[in-house]
């Protein structure tokens, strides 16, 4: 095995479960359906909101799709190969990161459109939302599997995960619905997207580590 | 040469022997400075003289604060420890700390309501403090969830140890990210700073209840760690032995 067979190989288990991805999607575009049915459908309500509802409704369809990302490698004995592989496992760990944000956040960004138009998003803001989405969603995917490292050997891990990452998640919500409004406001958003920037080069540097630490932790 | 009392606090009979002495004085020391503090603080301590009597809260729920803040750098120092060194004590001690810690969060939260409700109207507001104790809380909470998931008791000293670190790393950025949220959405927030600056018999029982509940906290740790540690090494023969000499 090398590192480019173990990255084509994760993108073809991504692309022959395709239905994964698919389910994620569906769940954050039923999410984002609860807002205008459960609130208010009022644009006056939306247009001020939607930068926090996508937010939202993205932090836990990435949580769904990363939460099972080493179930059935742990089942089928794969996880086991890659610590034995010889490769460094926190490289090969960031390989998987990459494929599974490559499948997940494009689909996700590619439907943005369609919502932030159901949302009543003003056209000016679109783009600092896909902005923030680009560069705050690795530090999002970076600590999911963390979690999903280590709960990867409880048969009722999903929900432990949930429990453990959603508070780490806090400040990347905090910094890009806060860059969505300030850009709504008419203000400077620069800032903001700095902060994402900086959180997901932060995680960028710990996860693979810590990540390898747990994978190691749940295979003996 | 210095460093051999750092290395013998991987064996948990050194350490049990070590800290068995320790226990009671502390919580000794730690119970009179709690009922000094808390009884000069709430009865004998004058009056604010824009909140009244209500302030006296302050009494619980700044030692509180401060202690689910400390009980969370200490558990992060101690999942590093465990993670570079593999020392034994380590996982023990998380175990014994995290509920301590959770609990110490709640109780800033609750005193901190209650205050609130007086002096501001209302039992919550989404201030930076406020949010970030919340914060606290559930990280709290996750850890002592993750370590009661596993049945390998490796496994949850490696798990635990790994949050622990994450979430030391992620504290001041949720801190600081609250902090700058709030501040970007609403002018002036309602800071505990804003208060008068305070008088010498206002702060002398608030340094006494802080170091009571500090000592306090230290002996309950180790009381913690040391029925931890017999409960862990059950099957060696200098427990049996203890336990046999001397009892439970």
């Amino acid at each position: 095995m090398t590192y480019s067979s173990f990255l084509q190989s994760e993108f073809l288990i991504l692309w022959r479960r395709k239905q994964d991805v698919l389910n994620a999607l569906l769940f954050f575009i039923l999410v984002v359906a609860l807002f205008p049915i459960g609130v208010d459908p009022s644009p006056a309500f939306l247009a001020p909101a939607a930068g926090g509802i996508i937010w939202c409704a993205a932090v836990l369809s990435i949580l769904m799709a990363i939460e099972g990302a080493f179930k059935e490698d742990y089942l089928d004995g794969s996880l086991e190969q890659l610590v034995t592989s010889g490769l460094s496992l926190p490289l090969l760990m960031l390989l998987k990161v990459l494929a599974l944000w490559g499948c997940v956040v494009v689909p996700l960004l590619l439907i943005m459109p369609l919502l932030s138009e159901m949302l009543f998003l003003p056209s000016t803001v679109f783009w600092v939302l896909i902005l923030t989405l680009l560069l705050g969603s690795p530090s999002l995917f970076f600590i999911g599997l963390i979690g999903s490292a280590l709960t990867v050997s409880l048969r009722q891990g999903s929900m432990l995960m949930m429990l453990l990452i959603l508070p780490f998640y806090f400040p990347v919500i905090i910094f890009a619905t806060s860059a969505v409004h300030a850009a709504q406001a008419g203000l400077s958003y620069s800032g903001s997207l700095a902060m994402l920037l900086a959180m997901s080069l932060l995680s960028l540097v710990v996860s693979p580590v810590m990540t390898a630490i747990a994978v190691k932790a749940s295979v003996n | 040469m210095r460093w051999v009392w750092f290395h013998k606090l991987g064996s948990p009979k050194w350490f049990f022997f070590q800290s068995k002495s320790w226990v009671l004085p502390l919580l000794g020391l730690g119970s009179i400075g709690l009922i000094v503090g808390l009884v000069w603080g709430l009865a004998f301590a004058p009056a604010d003289y824009q909140q009244g009597d209500t302030f006296r809260i302050i009494y619980i729920h700044v030692p509180a604060a401060m202690l689910a803040q400390s009980c969370y750098f200490a558990l992060g120092a101690a999942g590093f420890v465990y993670l570079v060194w593999q020392m034994k004590m380590a996982p023990i001690f998380i175990k014994a700390i995290a509920p301590i810690g959770a609990v110490m969060a709640l109780i800033a939260l609750v005193t901190g309501a209650i205050w609130g409700k007086p002096t501001w109207g209302t039992w919550w507001i989404w201030d930076a403090r406020l949010t970030s104790v919340l914060v606290l809380f559930f990280l709290y909470m996750g850890i002592i969830a993750l370590q009661s998931a596993f049945d390998d008791v490796m496994l949850a000293n490696k798990a635990t140890a790994v949050v622990c670190v994450v979430g030391l790393i992620n504290l001041p950025i949720i801190k600081y990210s609250v902090v700058w949220w709030n501040t970007l959405h609403q002018g002036a927030t309602f800071s505990l700073a804003e208060k008068p600056a305070m008088s010498a018999e206002m702060w002398l029982p608030l340094l006494v209840s802080v170091v009571g509940f500090y000592l306090f906290i230290a002996g309950l740790v180790l009381w913690r760690m040391q029925s931890e540690i017999l409960q862990r090494e059950h099957r060696s023969s200098w427990v049996k032995k203890e336990v046999m000499d001397r009892g439970l």
